[in-house]
Parts: C-alpha cells; sequence; structure tokens
C-alpha cells in the first residue's frame, strides 16, 4: 500500500486572505486614479497588519520597531536599484533579506525580555536605525530624503496608479499567502502553543526562544517588504515618515482588527488605511479620532473585529463533528536499546539526587528507580520535596548532585525538550493544554516534530494536503480514540471540562509512544467518579502499550489502586518503599502525614 | 449565635472545581477544624471566605450579614480576618509597620492595641524594628497571626499556621492560638497536623476532593479514626473495635 | 574650558532634575499597581499648557501655577484611573500599554486641536541677573528647577516612604493579598497612586514650561526620558528614579556638547541597552527582602 492513501485535501481555505487582496485590486481596477492609490496603499497595510498578528497577536510580543523596519526594506529595495542597479523584482528579495536579518537582530536581546522591557528593546532599535538613516547622509540623503526610481520589471516602467495597482496587490497577495500557510500551518499552532504556556511547549520540543525568534523574523520579513512595495509608490523616502508614533499606529492594525487570526490583520490594516480617506472632511481629527477609537475597543470589545464577528457567529455553531481515523492499528512501538551493564528492567533510575534552595535541603539524596512498564508512584506532604524531584527528572530543575538515568542516558545534562526524542513526555498539575488551539492539534504537537524549520516546512505539506500531515493527523486520532475524545477533535481545548482535559492531556503525552510517561497530580482538582474513568484509563494505557508510568499525587486511594509500587517523601528523603499495601499502613507514614502517632 | 454561615460555597479556577457545594457553620467563640488531604480545597474554601478568590458562588454571612460580593479589603475591615498559608507578609517592612499597617483595617472600629498584641508575641516586640523578611520562619509566623490580630477580629482564618515550622514550636503555637481562643474570636482553623487539630478543635469538617466529607464533634472524628478513612481511603491499619 | 564642562553639566544636571521626577511619577505608579502609564508624558504637557493658563492667559501669579496645577492634573489622573483603567484591570499587560499609550495620544492630540499654534512661550519667573560661580553661568531658573525639582522629588520620596499615604502603596507593590488583608483596597490604592503620579506629571510641565515652552512634542518626549531614566534606575525603585534621571540628563548634555545633536539621541538608547542587557534591575534597584 502506498502513501498514496494516507494523501489528503490541500488545505483551501488559506487561499482565502490573499484571494481578498486579489478582490480588493481587481475592484479597484475599475476605479479612479486615486481611490487605486488607495487601495494599492492598503494592500500594503494588509500585509503589515498580518505581520503584526504573527507577532503581537500569535506571539505576544509587542513591537514599537514596525516603523523602522518598514523604512529599512524600502531604503534597502531603493539604494539597490538606484547604486546596484538591480532589477526591482530582486531587490524585493533584498528587502526581505534585509527584514529578515533586522528581525534577528531584534530578537537577539528581545527574547529575553517581555512586556515592557521588550517594548524598550524594539524602542531603542527605532530609534537608533532611523537616526543611522537620518545621519548616513551620503547613502541615504538623511533627512532630506530620496527619490524613489520607479520599478522596471521586465523592461516595462510602473509609472501609471493602475500598473501601480496591479503590481502591489499581487506582490501583496503573494505574501498574504505565504504569511496564510505559516500561520494556519503547525507553525502558526506552535507559535500559539509557545506563546500559551510556555513550559508544556518546552517539554514537546518547542523551542521558546526558537519560535519568538522565528516570530520577529517573519513578521519583519513581510513588514520590510511592505516597505519596499511603498517605497515606489510614494516616490519619495524620508525617515520621518517612519517614526515611533507611526509605529504605534501599526499596532492599532491587529487591535482593531483582531489579533488572533489572519482576516484580524486585513481588516484592521486595510480598514485603518482607508478610513482616513472616509474622515477627509474632519482630516485634522484624524488621528484623536484613531487614538480614541482604539481606546473604545480595547475597554470594550477586546478580541477587535473579528473576535465580535466570531461571537455572534458562534451561536449558529454545530456541534464538534467526530472525524474517525481509518485504522487504529499502529505500527509497533520501537524497542529501547540499552546502554551496556544496564539493568534491562529498570527503565529510569534515580539514585542519590540532592537539591538546596539556600538553607533548604529540599530534596535528600533521593534514589527510586522505575521497571519498564512499570507504574511508579510517589507521594507525601506537601513540602516533601516531591515536586523538586519531579522537576528535576523533567527537566525543569537542576540537580546539585546524584544521577538520573533513562535506559542509561544521564538525563541531568539534557534540556527539557530533548527528553520527547528519548521517549519521555509528561503531563502537567495544572493542566498545560493549549487552550486556544483544537484537541487535535494539541495532540499533534505532541508527537515532538516541533523544531521551528520543521514546522515551517510541515506548514507548507499541510497546505498541499500532504502524507506527512496526514500521518500526524492520524496519529493524533487514534491517541484521541483512546482516551475517548474522538467526538472532541475539532473542539476548542479551552472548552472541555477539567476531567476531559485531562484525558487531552494524556493523548498528547501517548500519542508519540513513548515508553516512560511522568504525571503531575493527574487527578488534582477532578471530581470523584471522573477519577476512577482516569485511572482505569491509565492502567489500560500501561497494559496495552507497554507505557511505564512515573505518578506524583496527594490522593493516596487514588494512587494505591493504580501503582504497583510506591515511593513515600518526607523532608526531603525517601522514607519508605515497596507495594502500596506495605508501605500505607506503615507508621511512620502516617506520622509524615498527620504529624504524630496515630494512635487509639 | 452563628458568627460564620457558609451555604452552597462553589469555588473555581477556570476548568478546576477546587470546592463544591461547602456548607458549614461557625458559633461565635467557636474552634472549627478544616481537615483533608492537599488539593481537598481547604485554602481555596478560607481563601474564598475571605475574599480574595473572584470566582466564588454560594453565601457566606458573617455575624449575619451578607458578603459574598464583599472585597478582601472590605472583609477584613469588617472583622474576619485571614492568616494565609503563604503569610503574604512585606519583606521589606519592618515588624511595627507591618503592624501599622494592619490598622487600617481596624479604622472605624476599635484597633486592637499593639501592647496587647505585643504580649501575645514578646519576641516580636524585642524584633519590632527588624523587617519582616530578615526573621526566621516562626517569627514570620508569629507576625502573620499578629498582623491579622491587630484587625481586632471576630473571627479568625488560620490556614496551616504550622506549616514549614520546626516542631518544636507547635507547642507554642497551640498555647498562642488557645490564648486567642480565650478572648471570645471565633476560629477557623485549616490543619493536617493531627496533634494541633486535636489540641483545638472543638468541632470538624473534613473536606476530600472539593466536597464536605464528613462533620461532627472532634471527639467523634478521633474515635471513628474519620482522618485515615478520607486520606488513605480503604488502606488502613485494621484496628481493634472502639466500644 | 573648564567653565564650559561647568555649565554643561549644570545643564545636564537641570534636565536631569526634571526627568528625575518624570521618572519618579512613572514608578510611583508602576510600583504600586504594575502598570506604566504611558500617557504621563501628556499629562505632564497637560500640565506645563496649564502652567500657561494660568500665567500667561489669566495673569496669576507662578506660585498659583505651581499649587494648582499639581493637583489639578492628580485629579484628572485619578478620574482616567476610575473610567478607563478600571475595566482593564482583569486585561493582560499589552491590552494595558496599548489603551494607555493611545491615551496618551488621544490628549497630545485634543491638546493640539484645540490650541493650534506650534509653541506657546512662558515667561521665566525670575527677571534678576544670573550668577557667576567660578566663571560658570547660573541663571536663576536653572538655579530654580534643579533645587525645585529635587526636593520636589526628594518629598515625594519621604512620603512616600514614610507617611501614611504611601504605606498602602508600598503595601499593595509588596504583596497585594497581603495589603488588602490589611484592609487596604485596590481601588481606593490604585487611584491614589494615580492621583501622586499626576500631581507629579504636573508639578514637572510647570516646572519645564519656561525651559523648553509648551508644545505636542513635549508629550513624546517627557515619557521617552522618563521611561528610559527609570529603566536605567531600577523600574521599581524610587530613588532609582531620581538618579536614573540625573545620570541621563548628564550623559545627555554631554554628549550633545561634544558629540553631536544625534549623538544625544543615541546615547540615551545605547545606555537604556546596556542597563537592559547587563543589569536588567536597573543600575539603582531598592534592597529587596527575601520574599516571605
Amino acid at each position: 500500500m502506498s502513501e498514496r492513501r494516507l494523501g489528503g485535501r490541500p488545505d483551501l481555505t488559506a487561499l482565502g486572505p490573499a484571494l481578498l487582496v486579489l478582490v480588493c485590486t481587481a475592484v479597484g481596477l475599475g476605479l479612479d486614479s486615486y481611490p487605486q492609490y488607495v487601495i494599492a496603499v492598503a494592500t500594503i497595510s494588509m500585509v503589515v497588519g498580518i505581520a503584526l498578528v504573527v507577532l503581537v497577536g500569535l506571539a505576544r510580543c509587542i513591537t514599537l520597531a514596525s516603523g523602522s523596519i518598514m523604512a529599512i526594506g524600502g531604503y534597502a529595495s531603493t539604494l539597490a536599484v538606484a547604486n546596484l542597479h538591480l532589477p526591482y523584482l530582486v531587490t524585493l528579495v533584498l528587502a526581505i533579506l534585509a527584514g529578515g536579518v533586522a528581525g534577528w537582530i531584534i530578537a537577539f536581546p528581545g527574547t529575553r525580555f517581555r512586556g515592557h522591557n521588550l517594548a524598550m528593546v524594539t524602542l531603542v532599535f527605532q530609534s537608533v536605525a532611523i537616526i543611522l538613516i537620518r545621519e548616513a547622509t551620503w547613502l541615504t540623503g538623511g533627512a532630506e530624503g530620496i527619490h524613489v526610481p520607479p520599478p522596471e520589471i521586465f523592461g516595462l516602467v510602473i509609472a501609471s496608479d493602475r500598473a501601480f495597482l496591479i503590481l502591489i496587490g499581487t506582490a501583496s497577495a503573494v505574501m498574504t499567502l505565504a504569511v496564510t500557510i505559516l500561520v494556519r500551518g503547525p507553525f502558526g499552532k506552535n507559535l500559539q502553543a509557545v506563546a500559551g504556556n510556555e513550559i508544556a511547549a518546552e517539554a514537546f520540543g518547542a523551542s521558546v526562544r526558537g519560535y519568538l525568534t522565528a516570530a520577529f523574523v517573519v513578521s519583519s520579513v513581510a513588514i520590510a517588504f511592505a516597505g519596499a512595495l511603498l517605497a515606489p509608490r510614494v516616490r519619495i523616502l524620508d525617515p520621518d515618515s517612519f517614526g515611533v508614533l507611526d509605529s504605534v499606529f501599526m499596532l492599532a492594525y491587529p487591535i482593531i482588527g483582531g489579533m488572533h487570526s489572519v482576516w484580524g490583520g486585513l481588516l484592521g490594516g486595510g480598514g485603518l488605511r482607508v478610513l482616513p480617506e472616509l474622515l477627509r472632511p474632519v482630516a485634522d481629527y484624524q488621528e484623536l479620532f484613531f487614538a480614541a477609537l482604539v481606546i473604545f475597543v480595547v475597554m470594550f470589545f477586546p478580541g477587535g473585529l473579528t473576535e465580535l464577528i466570531r461571537r455572534t457567529t458562534s451561536t449558529f455553531k454545530q456541534h464538534p463533528t467526530r472525524v474517525s481515523a481509518s485504522s487504529s492499528a499502529l505500527p509497533a512501538c520501537a524497542a529501547v536499546s540499552f546502554e551496556t551493564g544496564q539493568r534491562a528492567d529498570e527503565l529510569l533510575v534515580v539514585k542519590g539526587v540532592d537539591k538546596h534552595f539556600e538553607a533548604l535541603h529540599a530534596v535528600n539524596a533521593a534514589s527510586l528507580s522505575v521497571p519498564m512498564g512499570g507504574i511508579h508512584g510517589l507521594i507525601g506532604p506537601n513540602g516533601a520535596g516531591k515536586t523538586s524531584l519531579f522537576n528535576i527528572i523533567s527537566g525543569f530543575l537542576a540537580a546539585d548532585g546524584g544521577r538520573v538515568a533513562f535506559a542509561g542516558t544521564s538525563l541531568l545534562e539534557l534540556r527539557p525538550r530533548d527528553r520527547i526524542g528519548l521517549g519521555i513526555t509528561r503531563t502537567f498539575q495544572n493542566v498545560a493544554i493549549f487552550g486556544q488551539l483544537s484537541c487535535l492539534d494539541n495532540v499533534i504537537i505532541g508527537l515532538g516534530r516541533n523544531p521551528v524549520i520543521h514546522a515551517m516546512a510541515a506548514s507548507l505539506d499541510h497546505f498541499v494536503g500532504g502524507a506527512a500531515t496526514q500521518d500526524a493527523k492520524h496519529r493524533a486520532l487514534v491517541a484521541l480514540e483512546a482516551v475517548g475524545l474522538a467526538d472532541h477533535g475539532t473542539s476548542r481545548a479551552g472548552s472541555l471540562s477539567l476531567g476531559a482535559q485531562r484525558r487531552l492531556e494524556i493523548a498528547r503525552a501517548i500519542v508519540s509512544q513513548p515508553r516512560l510517561i511522568l504525571l503531575d497530580e493527574p487527578v488534582s482538582g477532578v471530581a470523584e467518579s471522573e477519577t476512577e474513568e482516569l485511572r482505569d484509563l491509565l492502567i489500560r494505557i500501561n497494559a496495552e502499550r507497554n507505557i511505564a508510568l512515573l505518578v506524583v499525587e496527594h490522593n493516596i486511594p487514588f494512587v494505591a489502586k493504580l501503582c504497583q509500587s510506591l515511593s513515600v517523601m518526607g523532608a526531603g528523603r525517601i522514607v519508605a518503599q515497596g507495594s502500596p499495601a506495605e508501605v500505607i499502613s506503615l507508621p511512620i507514614v502516617r506520622q509524615l502525614y498527620f504529624g504524630e502517632q496515630v494512635t487509639a | 449565635m452563628i458568627a460564620l454561615r457558609v451555604a452552597d460555597l462553589t469555588v473555581t479556577y477556570g476548568p478546576v472545581v477546587a470546592v463544591s457545594d461547602l456548607s458549614f457553620c461557625v458559633e461565635r467563640g467557636e474552634t472549627l477544624v478544616l481537615l483533608g488531604p492537599n488539593g481537598a480545597g481547604k485554602t481555596s474554601a478560607v481563601e474564598a471566605i475571605a475574599g480574595l478568590l473572584p470566582k466564588r458562588r454560594g453565601t457566606v454571612e458573617f455575624l449575619g450579614a451578607d458578603i459574598s460580593r464583599l472585597s478582601a479589603s472590605t472583609i477584613a475591615r469588617s472583622g474576619l480576618a485571614l492568616v494565609p498559608q503563604w503569610r503574604e507578609l512585606f519583606p521589606a517592612f519592618s515588624v511595627e509597620e507591618t503592624l501599622i499597617a494592619a490598622t487600617t483595617a481596624a479604622a472605624g472600629r476599635q484597633p486592637a492595641p499593639l501592647p496587647a498584641v505585643y504580649e501575645l508575641f514578646p519576641v516580636l516586640q524585642e524584633r519590632r524594628r527588624q523587617t519582616a523578611g530578615s526573621l526566621s520562619g516562626g517569627e514570620q509566623q508569629m507576625l502573620a497571626i499578629a498582623r491579622a490580630l491587630v484587625t481586632n477580629p471576630k473571627l479568625l482564618l488560620l490556614d496551616e499556621p504550622s506549616a514549614g515550622l520546626a516542631s518544636g514550636i507547635t507547642r507554642t503555637l497551640i498555647a498562642t492560638i488557645a490564648r486567642i481562643r480565650q478572648s471570645g474570636v471565633a476560629i477557623v482553623l485549616v490543619e493536617q497536623n493531627m496533634e494541633i487539630a486535636r489540641a483545638l478543635g472543638e468541632r470538624c469538617c473534613m473536606l476530600s476532593a472539593g466536597r464536605l466529607a464528613w462533620s461532627g464533634s472532634m471527639h467523634e472524628a478521633i474515635e471513628r479514626n474519620e482522618a485515615e478513612r478520607v486520606y488513605f481511603g480503604e488502606h488502613r491499619q485494621s484496628r481493634p473495635a472502639e466500644g | 574650558m573648564l567653565s564650559q564642562l561647568g555649565f554643561v553639566v549644570l545643564a545636564g544636571i537641570k534636565f536631569g532634575a526634571l526627568y528625575a521626577l518624570t521618572a519618579l511619577g512613572l514608578v510611583v505608579v508602576h510600583k504600586a499597581t504594575k502598570t506604566v502609564n504611558f500617557a504621563h508624558g501628556a499629562f505632564a504637557m497637560l500640565g506645563a499648557f496649564g502652567s500657561f493658563l494660568i500665567v500667561v492667559n489669566w495673569g496669576w501669579p507662578y506660585w498659583a501655577a505651581y499649587l494648582m496645577i499639581p493637583i489639578a492634573i492628580g485629579v484628572i489622573a485619578a478620574t482616567i484611573e476610575f473610567l478607563i483603567l478600571r475595566r482593564l484591570r482583569q486585561a493582560d499587560m499589552f491590552t494595558v500599554v496599548i489603551a494607555t499609550v493611545f491615551l496618551g495620544i488621544a490628549l497630545s492630540e485634543g491638546f493640539r486641536l484645540t490650541y493650534n499654534t506650534e509653541l506657546l512661550a512662558v515667561p521665566s519667573l525670575f527677571a534678576a541677573p544670573p550668577f557667576i560661580v567660578a566663571g560658570v553661568v547660573i541663571t536663576r531658573d536653572t538655579m530654580w528647577v534643579i533645587v525645585g525639582a529635587l526636593l520636589a522629588a526628594l518629598a515625594c520620596i519621604a512620603v512616600f516612604r514614610y507617611g501614611r499615604i504611601g504605606r498602602g502603596m508600598r503595601a499593595m507593590a509588596a504583596n497585594i493579598r497581603g495589603a488588602q488583608l490589611c484592609g487596604y483596597s485596590i481601588d481606593g490604592v490604585y487611584m491614589l497612586a494615580w492621583f501622586l503620579g499626576g500631581v507629579l506629571a504636573g508639578l514637572t510641565g510647570v516646572f519645564i514650561a519656561p525651559v523648553t515652552g509648551v508644545s505636542v512634542d513635549l508629550s513624546i518626549a517627557i515619557i521617552t526620558a522618563g521611561f528610559v531614566a527609570g529603566v536605567i534606575g531600577g523600574f521599581d525603585s524610587p530613588r532609582g528614579a531620581v538618579l536614573g534621571g540625573l545620570l541621563l540628563g548628564v550623559a545627555e548634555s554631554l554628549s550633545a556638547a561634544y558629540g553631536s545633536s544625534a549623538m544625544k539621541n543615541c546615547i540615551s538608547f545605547l545606555l537604556l541597552f546596556l542597563v537592559l542587557m547587563w543589569r536588567p534591575q536597573g543600575l539603582f534597584p531598592e534592597r529587596s527582602g527575601r520574599s516571605v
């Protein structure tokens, strides 16, 4: 049998936004010169709007540097045409490269900060870049600006409003399509995941720093491209058209249009660029009107226009449709190979782990082991060190000493996101699903195929309906079926009940066919009835797929019925170890929980 | 005379239901103990009563007045004080300034005179110019309790006051709380330490997974080994049947 | 040569004192409410304009301006907190930043439209001739700004640190839950913080009016300088704000005098960038205790 069977339909909805740009262009062709100018410039703003949706909406990074990036694109293209005599289309590529480099430069310090400090870093870039452009009079013409020669494409000179409209509209549509493909595919999903829950994203192989840098680069590429399109249209480039205030006003595009979808960027960018034309009679009051509009939308319609539309139409939304996998048989799990000298039945070995927090000896020579396909529990009162030990094993906390080995490989030097490659996944105490993504997308992220470049390629594959996308979807569906959530594939993960969310987390943890799952308080906050179901689910997964489990929990009856062996922690040490029945009735364990000997 | 009446209290954090339909009463001057394992909802319950958690349903009546929708600061000013599990002190404030800050809550009513509070915690008087951040764990706990007392409460919520403290301090803590109780303050004590619970509790409510699993007198709770049942389920030592 | 240096440094201290006052206003609000008020510059501009109104249009004496403007701007700021910011309490940081940014723009535009001139001149306070100390020319205005602004800043820090008014704000800054348990209401403390921030902005405006005149550019120039000074000094530290402001003022003055005007702009941003990368908590942060 061939991949053909797994091939799927291309994602044609991704063409939508680009089509809208082309439609606007087409409409413009039937209008007069001045409207053609306006529409051309509006499509450029649409591209900026989409770029900002990627950076500000999806990646949740604030930027005050958009103006300078646009200037960089415009000047790069113009200078290349004027000084190097390169063809215009080639200079567009140059502008893209310049934008990408600028984005990378900002991201280098920028991804270390959030909030006000990030705004500051971008403000520094914006201000310094414009100052440099203004000062380099020999190159850029300084504050006076430079004249932009009309573009020449295959011998044709673009000079009329109509010709500009066609050129700019088409180019904008192409960039729109490119960004939409990225946003709709795994790249956009992973970006949202990273912005939504950094720790969970890292645990499944998505590098936070990598994705945020990519967000800066992608958005800067698009904005610089927009600048290069704008330059010949406005004929004169000067640095003062790309100042801080302009950057600030560009932020209004995603705010008004909607921050979380490409359509929002289009609506916001295009709409706000056209608005001044409609406000011609009160031209002076434009900026005041804009500012008031932004404040109004931010106060009363926090998601922008598209959110408003989504809310009004969601009342008509149909029930989630069941999407089924064609067969539930997956290829057999790869065998785990052990380093020599490693006991074949001990999958995870923790030996003598130590951790100090200043004066507190949080973890004191802790040792435990999880056998292949076994279920091991870790219990203890609050402050006993369970969480610290768990975080050391899962890579989110550095140990001060000791050994943690998985199938012979030491885990202590590895970053959290390298564990999924070894076959270790985890769940979280505060259920860390990616609320704004669908259940299916949540589980697909669990496959761990999440390095940035890989995700970008996967986005292209997603667009053309390739085999890799189908394979990922198929595996995710199988995992959802295994946890009983097959009916909710397309539902937004944040709308599920807590029990369902916990099951979703388990689906995400099993889809990559791991050898070991680390479960952090898997039934915390769950109602009694659902607790039983979750327990049965875990036992089934362990038996059917031979996946070992390490469970940290406070709910002792749950752990007693689930685990084959238990470690009890108190004041940083492992106080007892053995089968649940043996361990729980030990006096020392009771003393741990109740603070004194419970006697008659 | 009822100091606190809680009816159908439900507390949610997003999709998590931390407390579900919890109901209990506390009489004036009485000490009620809330027991239960971690994650049972004890802290969420008392924080919701004190007004710190916004997502709460149900009714809370304090001295006859409905405080269900009031803000935490208003509730503090009406004489219901909470000593939270993580103490929530101000690291750079001196002991003295911390207590003075709390007199805000007593404004309008009669504030508890500082000398009386210092008398209860002589160590704090000694260290009154030291910053809260430089105190030891036990001293910080005392400061947290003292801060609540300054607001002259009629009801005191204590969330695991013994957590993280060396076992020697337990005696002192029990004695201190007993003295506080003598002045007529009703107390809701959240604890996992059975020694403290038995010494101070008159009645007791056991929580499990956000719900009320059992309530009754402290004496009954000990006799019937309720705590073990709630914590450990079926797994417990077999005991000779009690008369 | 030395006297020229002295003159440049003095000019730097003069602007530095103004930056210090601005940064202090930003830090006070941020400490108490965890939000940065990007409309702070616009508030200062309104204060400068108010000074113009009182001194030039109505012909009242200067001390009336110094008394009334800060309080008026404080009231405006508190009202804005009540009407707009209160609604946004649950919103994420980006939303709040955007709201205050565009609020600042709205206020500046509003002013520009009502008073349609580029620059409004405000006379200096003193007609008497300047001092000459060690060959350096010191105008009375310069002395007044330096001494006045710094004294005001120190007074504000004292009130904040030792007064009853500041206690609620510092408590909220240290631990919002603990502060509520002490009886401090979020609504009350936040509004008070914005009032205090507004007072400082108004004061900045009144001090700066005779120095630079009143124009729309003031709005952006002040918030940028204030923010940069705050980050350099340490954003949650009142004394950091003052020291950061002075440092920024002197650095700018030196680079403008001995470099170029473009250098001057670059310097402040470079300084900011260096601080962010190597000491993100600021050069003069507040000593904080362990969290309890």
